[in-house]
């Protein structure tokens, strides 16, 4: 699918505290993202906050694990900091956000 | 020598606002990023410095009157006030050897990662913080020698990376979380502790047997503990305390709320700027190093989500601020860390197979010598903030940071006055 015009994504990007490593990925996403006309727009919380902003949210990305149950999607965060199946991860995003 | 003493001099009296963005700058073009590109990090650095120094004169002056009147008032001596790990930070890089500290991390790392004496590739800058801490501390207890300034954050920083390569394997398993590892540089300093734990607790029959695992930890699991609610209600606690019914309490309450809010979103800044800076480091060396075995050395804070972690982080608080009002000889007023008390037990359920009891021991255990730490540096880090520039609020208030009870940095710190102190 092609990504809707004029759509921004938003996504809750979530890690220990909201600041270091959630702000390594959110520029990151965003950068790679944008390449590919996908235009979104990020939310930065603590794991404890998740379910607090998830809910108008079309997925977290987290760098730790998120131990609540919620209904969107949780994609693990890590290869946006070791670079290591980082193209994978990227594919996957897209392919929920377009889809859903 | 001359000249490059010489040149440290001119560029310590650049400051640190200036001096950071431009050992950013040299890194980044060094480490292959465009020019324009490491300009905007350099400067965005620098940026977030010089917000971080705004932020901090707040909580100074909205905190400092508060926290003398609660000693008046109690006759609690808890006259060290934690202003957090952003403002501990903050202190850190803000002397000669904190803007340096990029620089001798980076080159140990390589250096020892070429000799095979670690695996780690340890890209997680912003928590280099932790040896500019150690070695801002050396450099002021031998009177502002540069060279075991350089010394004191180099040893930090190669005992993480060894205690990261110790950990490696069972972060990995126990995390699912394959070729990672964790030098931050406090959270190294609490494998010791509970590794020599795990010891003694295995050695006490009945205790030993002791395990909660999460089942149905996470379902108990509230949402918990958002920032600025918890300023808040901190901020009213102290005020009641301190200043009985008073309007007072309210308006501290809103500057507590304020500071919780505020540091990490002028953190953000900063970290937009190291950002670029750590990925062409780990594109560097990643490209450089290609074929043999590595991790990639992250934060603590990818270990956060644990629901052994959150659950105990959240029963830490309470029992924080009950060891500050009982342990004899403690200093410090716990305060903006409390909202960080999961990294000071991120480390135990990977090293006690996720055992929520242990969890809870241990962390009240290490909380113990955070706190005696943190007090012990208080004076120390006050008078550093103070050298940088910062308006530390006059009076017999000091600044500290749980998140600065590190003890590793504190045999560094207190072998090199032994020695070279004056």
């Amino acid at each position: 699918m092609e990504p809707l015009l004029g759509k921004t994504y938003k996504i809750v990007v979530a890690c220990g505290t909201a600041i270091a490593t959630s702000t390594h990925v959110a520029i990151k996403l965003k950068e790679m993202l944008e390449e590919q006309g996908i235009s979104i727009q990020t939310i930065q919380c603590r794991v404890q906050e998740v379910p607090i902003y998830a809910d108008d949210a079309d997925l977290v990305l987290a760098t730790a694990q998120v131990p609540y149950d919620i209904d969107k999607e949780v994609v693990n965060a890590i290869p946006f900091l070791t670079g290591i199946g980082l193209e994978e991860v990227i594919e996957k995003i897209k392919d929920i956000l377009l889809n859903s | 020598m001359d000249v490059i003493s010489a040149i440290f001099d001119f560029l310590t009296g650049l400051g640190s606002t200036v001096m950071l963005p431009i050992i950013i700058l040299i890194l980044g073009l060094i480490l292959g990023q465009k020019v324009g590109r490491a300009f905007i990090s350099a400067l965005m650095v620098g940026v977030g410095f010089v917000g971080l120094g705004l932020v901090t004169t707040l909580l100074f002056d909205g905190l400092g009157p508060a926290t003398n009147a609660l000693v008046e008032k109690t006759g609690l001596q808890l006259n060290a006030l934690d202003v957090g790990w952003g403002v501990a930070a903050a202190i850190a890089f803000g002397t000669t050897v904190g803007s340096l500290v990029f620089i001798i991390a980076l080159v140990i790392n390589i250096v020892m990662f070429v000799l095979n004496w670690t695996k780690t590739l340890n890209v997680d800058m912003w928590n280099y913080w932790h040896y500019a801490f150690t070695g801002s501390l050396v450099y002021l207890v031998t009177g502002g020698n540069l060279l075991l300034g350089i010394i004191g954050a180099g040893i930090h920083c190669v005992v993480s990376l060894l205690i990261a390569d110790w950990t490696a394997k069972d972060v990995q398993n126990f995390f699912k979380i394959p070729g990672v590892s964790i030098p931050q540089g406090w959270a190294i300093t609490s494998v010791p502790i509970i590794k020599g734990l795990n010891w003694v607790v295995d050695r006490i029959p009945g205790l030993r047997d002791v395990y909660l695992d999460s089942e149905g930890l996470k379902k108990k699991l509230g949402v918990f503990g958002q920032p600025i609610i918890m300023g808040a209600v901190l901020g009213l606690l102290f005020g009641l305390i301190a200043y009985g019914f008073d309007t007072r309490v309210l308006t501290l309450a809103v500057q507590m709320a304020a500071v919780m809010v505020l540091i990490p979103r002028i953190i953000a800044i900063f970290m937009e700027g190291l950002t670029p800076l750590s990925e062409s480091a780990r594109v560097f060396m990643m490209k450089r190093f290609e074929g043999r075995e590595f991790y990639i050395g992250l934060d603590s804070a990818i270990l956060i989500g644990h629901p052994i972690t959150i659950a105990a982080a959240i029963i830490l608080i309470p029992i924080t601020l009950l060891l500050a009002a009982i342990l004899p000889g403690n200093n410090t007023l716990p305060a903006a860390d409390l909202a960080a008390t999961a990294f000071f037990v991120s480390m135990v359920p990977p090293l006690t197979k996720g055992n929520f009891f242990r969890s809870l021991l241990y962390g009240t255990i290490i909380m113990v010598v955070v706190l005696y730490v943190s007090s012990a540096f208080a004076p120390l880090l006050t008078q550093i903030a103070s050298d940088i520039g910062y308006g530390v609020p006059e009076g017999a208030v000091q600044i500290t940071g749980l998140s600065g009870g590190n003890w590793i940095a504190w045999v560094i710190t207190t072998i090199s006055r032994l020695i070279f102190g004056n």
